[in-house]
């Protein structure tokens, strides 16, 4: 089909929101946050003057930015295996015929159409010590801990983030598996092969790029982890559980030093945009 | 065949672990203040629903224009959403604007936390005066979703038969018109799974609401958490709260679930 100019001109037309909307709300906004990094900004003084390179400077030997970020590392990997893991074995498990199979199935993606926010005042509602169901069972069976102690806290957030999450991992794991031809399990059931031969010689390498990609993807998203361990610690004990996210919150609008903060967010930034081209690899986006 | 019981069974534990803070809330919100009180398993229910009434207004919280604020928050970014990414998507795909790069620009802003746009929103918005407002909180929003609805609509559309359109062009109908005419109506699957999933996540969104909002645009997601921290000791009504606030999006999304279900593993992105 010959394409005219006329084509070229609406092509223009359609897109120019889409451009005018990148523009004011991306392309900006990220100019904003380079030149906060590099300025003075605090709330309390109305003058923003230059300050080059001083607020990297200070970001970099703050212990409190430090220990956020070894923080979000590792709850970031540890959640993001326990929901790859649990989000595969219910996929494994919904990959048959089963009575109440589809009911099930719309009970297990309940966690996705809640906001994490909410979740988040749930859980502080069933884990009270005073009012609390699940303190109130532990009691019953004479374990009379606090959850949200030091000790268990770590432990406690990453089995909460998995009770919203892993229905993320279980669905796209099941939707990769649909994909997967019948004929290939009829032919290895013929061989004689044993479910659980099927399962690593068949269906985890045919699975490997999708996992690959829902792992990339939860390891992202937990690194914005914010709402939740916000509402349920807010960051403590002490600054135990703070995350990056909640770090540079704090540090904007709590301490009210914007530069800072800023400084910390283009930091986190240059650290995840390597992953940026692998990313963007994986999806082939192609247009034809 | 035989029955595959064990299957319902783990599925079902699951399910039933998944489910849990939302059985907790309804429960707690369906006794009595003496009840719960007393401890998590004096059963005493209340008869009159009293705590879902103190929450729509009885007790004089501001919970009912949280409510409104969130679904027009909510519905304002579905249609912006929709209204800036479906003609991209349609210029993108059969007009060749931009090749891939407008798409690759726009997965590589899924990389880009959320939290790194926090302070130049709130800069920009202070400066146009938005802050606190429906609108800025929806330009958030459609921020935050405008990848996962471009990605969903550019597949939409290359799954649909190039032929009409063709067609239709060969008989003279304009750019427009064909989007209009053929394209739009055709898009159904691909529209529905935009719009529940935007709403899902608009409706979700607690950081841009709590940096961009003090009091007039408050959506519930702020609202119930600052509830718990000022109204500390009234669970009852804190549970009725936050039950009627999941609600919207759990049966919006349950009713549309095909279409979340094909969103999210085709689009396959946004978390």
């Amino acid at each position: 089909m010959i394409r005219q100019r006329k084509d070229k001109v609406s092509a223009f037309v359609l897109a120019s929101p889409l451009l005018l909307f990148l523009s004011a709300l991306v392309v900006w906004p990220i100019y904003l946050g380079i030149k906060t990094s590099l300025s003075r900004d605090l709330l309390s003084e109305f003058e923003i003057t230059p300050a080059g390179l001083d607020n990297f400077k200070a970001i970099l030997s703050t212990p409190d930015f430090w220990s956020a970020l070894r923080f979000t590392i590792l709850f970031a990997v540890v959640a993001t295996l326990l929901e790859g893991l649990l989000g595969f074995l219910l996929a494994l498990v919904f990959d048959r015929k089963f009575p109440g199979k589809r009911t099930l199935f719309s009970m297990v993606l309940v966690p996705i159409m809640i906001a994490p926010s909410l979740m988040a005042v749930m859980y502080r509602l069933i884990l009270n010590e005073n009012i609390g169901i699940i303190p109130g069972f532990l009691q019953k069976f004479g374990w009379d801990i606090s959850i949200f102690d030091q000790k268990y806290v770590f432990f406690t957030l990453v089995c909460l983030d998995a009770i919203q999450y892993t229905s993320f991992a279980f669905l796209l794991v099941y939707a990769a598996l649909q994909n997967i031809p019948q004929e290939i399990y009829e032919s290895a059931a013929i061989d004689g092969a044993r479910y659980r031969q099927v399962i690593a010689r068949i269906t985890i390498p045919i699975l490997r790029p999708a996992l690959a990609i829902i792992a990339m993807l939860r390891l992202i998203d937990s690194f914005r982890t914010f709402d939740t361990i916000y509402i349920l610690t807010g960051g403590g004990p002490g600054t135990s559980t703070q995350t990056i996210g909640i770090y540079i919150y704090k540090t904007a609008f709590i301490t009210g030093d914007f530069g800072m903060a800023s400084a910390a967010s283009v930091t986190l930034v240059l650290l995840l945009a390597p992953l940026m081209p692998w990313i963007i690899k994986q999806f082939r986006l192609d247009v034809k | 065949m035989k029955k595959q019981w064990w299957a319902t069974f783990t599925a079902g534990t699951f399910a039933l672990i998944f489910m849990l803070p939302l059985f907790g809330a309804i429960y707690t919100s369906l006794r009595t203040d003496n009840a719960i009180a007393s401890g998590p398993f004096v059963w005493e229910f209340d008869q009159g629903f009293t705590h879902y009434r103190n929450a729509m207004g009885a007790a004089g919280y501001d919970f009912e224009s949280f409510f409104k604020n969130s679904i027009m928050i909510s519905t304002g970014t579905v249609i912006l959403t929709t209204l800036i990414s479906l003609p991209a998507a349609y210029s993108i795909v059969r007009l060749g604007f931009g090749g891939a790069w407008l798409l690759r620009i726009a997965l590589g802003l899924r990389i880009l936390p959320a939290v790194f746009f926090i302070i130049p929103f709130y800069k920009l918005f202070t400066n146009l005066a938005i802050v606190d407002s429906v609108r800025g909180l929806v330009l958030a929003n459609t921020f935050v979703n405008l990848t996962l609805a471009l990605l969903i609509f550019s597949s939409a559309i290359k799954d649909l038969p190039y032929e009409i359109e063709e067609a239709a062009h060969v008989d003279g109908a304009g750019v427009f018109r064909i989007l209009r005419s053929i394209v739009f109506p055709l898009m159904g699957p691909g529209l529905a799974a935009v719009g529940v999933l935007t709403f899902i996540f608009s409706w979700s969104d607690y950081l841009f609401a709590v940096v961009l909002s003090s009091s007039e645009a408050t959506p519930v997601t702020v609202g119930a958490a600052n509830f718990v921290t000022s109204y500390g000791v009234r669970w009852g009504d804190i549970s009725a709260a936050v039950t009627l606030s999941v609600l919207p999006p759990l049966i919006f999304a349950t009713l549309a679930q095909k279409y979340l279900v094909k969103g999210l593993s085709s689009g396959a992105i946004k978390g």
